[in-house]
């Protein structure tokens, strides 16, 4: 009987003492894992920053991830709908499965913007949930953060304190580069994307959306729809921004058409990165949005 | 690692009852101390995570009031530039200001959709998830449209073999009359309309339904099916009506397939439903640093031509036995696939599927009154009536032999995908490629020469596909696929008849997630019976719809 126990406790310890296996879909939820949770966690990021996650396919090496893993973190929304319930569906795996502890989605922890949309796919791959990058807002992550460990403190109690400190310091973090983001934008002109991808960051920031290169949510412009819109834009002052992923052409044309800035950003930091990573990934943006003047 | 997982498991089951009898004579006083030590330590940790939460409460409280008012400023400018932005472009406009930092909003918020364990998605609206698919195309051959048949019969000698005398082609499938799932006409067709039903039915379980209604409004049932959700060590158990894993296209739905058609070896040695049967799957995943799906499958065995039995009429007549109880068809597979990168997916499987009962009626004709033939062979003895006089050319005779037996099926696949990154799929390469191996091993039963009764045939039929898609704009895939029948095609030891093959290159146009437009074209070259093949050029433009909740695929 002693020995039971003892096996039992000896096989909590170990437990307790291993550092939680978590998947993240995107480098930018990667990065928060690594914020919150420091070393006490093996972060597994499925998707690399200039992969787009609403296009991407299930890969078996996805489902040997999420076997094992303890906590799965999705951007979500939909964003992943064409892959992540196949891919944990497969995986075997009944603690990362979408209500339990296991699966993490930051859409589910802050409000989304664009929600109650017409579920009308004539306007395209519209998400009426609300729109899912909110990855792309330093606020709505640092929100995010606290969540995060929360929850990362129901899997793994012995680290609670460490997870709050963490994801109280994130916070601090961006409170403390906040102003400076809105400040260095203050006379920014606005941004034409490519996709509804980044209108979380320029929400924060207080920047006006011009347009989008593509016309609705997932299909490419025709030429006369950039002109129409060049037509618009023009004698205007901005910046074009779009993602690797997404065809140079429409935005290089239209840069050219008004004489604007264009730059490719990704929307998620290195796959390698932590809290200071996406830190600099969001000023990277900044930095771009405020060419746009 | 599974050991010791498994060896916690049952000391922990073991252990439970113990521990709920505090009189039980097994626990000594130093188990008794152990426990309330294990007691204590777990009230402090909770005390002490609750204390945590609270102090939490408080901070973000203040927090906040504090950040409401840093928000205000940002909120001012931004309706300013809102306002700024909507005198001209009103509907390009960033939606205005959602403070997001209140931290009772997160909470709100999350729980009206679902929890913060959820995911949020449209689909919980529905319950359960349904999507519609619409698969319709305009075909065309030079063969007045049975190309499309000729293709999923391409001569084989282990299949029922009737005798028609107004056409030389042997006929696949003794109870097929013509069944057209999957076979065009000449001019325009409506293939199918997909209707898919999914949802978590529990905690327990998932399930599936996926009705298919051809253009004529016949309703079959493709797959309906349970699998668990919550079994330990990477088991899962499916059962229903479904395809098979075996093989890598076997599970694939028509509008998965990357061309119009099944390729030649699926459709002429699984038919046109491939192996989809109704029985149970067990598959284990385990946790290796490789992706391994192990499984097994237990099918009733209700086949079209692997395993395929007899009508009960046909049986008495030929004297063979009635179909056994099932299940007559079981199947093991393997699926390994190893790392190669992060933009490359490759994945390699074997697959073994055994029939039980295997049946087969094979007829010939024998011109009424002919003279000896004593080397003339019940399995193709199709030229009797060489060199006859026109006056011995009567009735024919039909002789029926029936044969039965067991069959086995050997698959072997190989899948490699590369994610290209381009816009909308441009770049992505795609590889399939599989070999199937049908062997039937037959006892003829009974036959108009007994002297054959009793003795054996073997039948061996393989077949090989490969594939290769790219996408070489964004949103267009183009593909080319060599497939062919019968690299071996022999009654082992006595004949063997040659092989079937085609080449397809296709063009699909994905104007958004949602809808797909094909064009084919292909030029087969069939053995229709034999020493008689058909060459024929086929065409197809496709369209195909997605409606409803958004699925997701699997590798």
């Amino acid at each position: 009987m002693r020995q039971v126990l003892l096996l039992v406790a000896g096989l909590l310890a170990a437990t307790q003492a291993a550092a939680l296996d978590v998947v993240a879909t995107s480098p930018s939820m990667g990065a928060l894992v690594r914020a919150v949770a420091g070393d006490r966690a093996d972060v597994t990021v499925l998707a690399g920053p200039e992969r787009d996650l609403h296009a991407m396919q299930v890969k078996p090496s996805m489902i040997r991830a999420m076997r094992g893993a303890d906590l799965v973190v999705a951007i979500g929304a939909e964003l992943e709908i064409g892959w992540l319930p196949a891919v944990s569906a497969s995986a075997a795996n009944p603690r990362i499965l979408p209500g339990q502890p296991g699966y993490f989605e930051a859409a589910a922890q802050v409000p989304l913007l664009e929600a109650g949309g017409a579920a009308d796919r004539g306007r395209g791959d519209v998400h009426p949930v609300g729109n899912p990058h909110v990855d792309m807002d330093p606020v709505r992550m640092a929100t995010v953060a606290g969540a995060l460990a929360d929850r990362l403190a129901l899997l793994d109690a012995g680290g609670a304190s460490a997870y709050r400190a963490n994801a109280a310091a994130f916070r601090d973090a961006v409170e403390a580069k906040l102003e400076g983001w809105q400040s260095r934008v203050a006379s920014a002109a606005g941004v034409v994307l490519y996709h509804r991808d980044a209108i979380y960051l320029l929400e924060r920031l207080g920047v006006p959306l011009l347009g989008t290169i593509e016309p609705i949510p997932g299909v490419p412009p025709t030429g006369s729809q950039l002109k129409t819109l060049a037509g618009k834009l023009a004698g205007k002052r901005g910046v074009i921004i779009y993602a690797p992923y997404q065809s140079p052409k429409g935005p290089k044309k239209l840069a050219d058409d008004l004489g604007w800035p264009v730059e490719q950003l990704p929307l998620s930091p290195p796959s390698g990165a932590d809290g200071n990573g996406y830190l600099s990934h969001i000023d990277r943006w900044v930095a771009a949005v405020a060419t746009g003047s | 690692m599974h050991n010791s997982s498994l060896r916690g498991a049952i000391c922990g089951v073991l252990a439970t009852p113990l521990l709920a009898a505090p009189g039980s004579a097994a626990a000594g006083n130093d188990d008794i101390d152990e426990l309330r030590r294990m007691l204590e330590r777990m009230k402090t940790q909770y005390e002490e995570q609750i204390d945590a939460l609270e102090a939490r409460l408080a901070a973000a409280e203040r927090e906040a009031s504090d950040s409401a008012r840093r928000s205000e400023a940002a909120a001012e400018r931004a309706e300013q530039a809102a306002r700024q932005a909507a005198a001209e472009s009103r509907p390009m406009t960033a939606p205005t200001v959602i403070p997001a930092t209140a931290s009772g909003t997160a909470g709100g918020t999350a729980s009206g959709r679902g929890g913060a364990f959820g995911a949020v998605t449209s689909g919980t609206a529905f319950n359960p998830q349904i999507s519609a698919i619409l698969d319709g195309n305009y075909y065309h051959d030079d063969l007045g449209g049975e190309g499309s048949t000729l293709v999923g019969e391409a001569f084989q000698p282990g299949l029922n073999r009737l005798h028609d005398h107004d056409h030389g082609h042997a006929e696949a499938g003794g109870d097929d009359h013509g069944h057209s799932h999957g076979a065009a006409d000449n001019g325009f067709n409506f293939r199918e309309a997909e209707l898919t039903f999914s949802a978590t039915v529990d905690p327990y379980f998932d399930a599936a339904l996926y009705l298919s209604v051809d253009g004529e409004g016949s309703v079959e049932l493709e797959e309906a099916y349970f699998q668990t959700r919550a079994l330990p060590y990477g088991l899962r158990v499916k059962g229903g009506k479904f395809l098979s894993d075996f093989g890598y296209a076997n599970r694939q739905h028509p509008h998965q397939w990357d061309f119009v058609d099944q390729n030649l070896p699926y459709l002429n040695l699984l038919g046109v439903h491939g192996l989809q049967d109704v029985g149970l799957q067990l598959t284990w995943l385990p946790e290796l640093p490789v992706y391994t799906l192990l499984g097994v499958e237990a099918l009733q065995g209700d086949q079209e031509i692997f395993g395929a039995t007899l009508g009960g009429d046909d049986q008495a007549d030929l004297g063979l036995d009635d179909t056994d109880d099932g299940p007559r068809l079981f199947t093991a597979f393997a699926k390994v696939a190893p790392e190669i990168g992060d933009n490359h997916a490759l994945q390699i499987g074997v697959s073994y599927a055994h029939a039980t009962q295997q049946q087969l009626v094979q007829e010939h004709t024998h011109a009424h009154a002919h003279d000896d033939h004593d080397d003339h062979d019940d399995d193709h003895g199709h030229d009797d009536d060489h060199g006859h006089d026109d006056d011995h050319h009567q009735e024919p005779d039909i002789h029926r032999a029936g044969l039965d037996g067991d069959a086995g099926l050997w698959g072997l696949d190989l899948v490699y995908k590369y994610d290209g990154g381009g816009a909308y799929g441009k770049g992505d390469f795609k590889l399939q490629t599989e070999y199937l191996r049908s062997t039937k091993d037959m006892t003829i039963r009974s036959s108009a020469h007994p002297e054959q009764i009793g003795s054996g045939r073997k039948f061996v039929t393989d077949g090989l596909y490969a594939q290769a898609l790219y996408g070489f704009a964004p949103k267009w895939k183009a593909g080319l696929r060599y497939d062919v029948l019968g690299l071996t095609n022999e009654i082992e030891g006595r004949d063997d008849f040659g092989s079937s093959d085609r080449w397809t290159v296709d063009v699909t146009w994905s104007l958004s997630e949602f809808s797909q437009l094909r064009a084919q074209y292909a030029r087969s070259d069939i053995l229709v019976a034999e020493n008689d093949r058909e060459q024929f050029d086929a065409f197809y433009l496709q369209f195909l719809m997605s409606l409803g909740s958004h699925g997701a695929h699997a590798f």
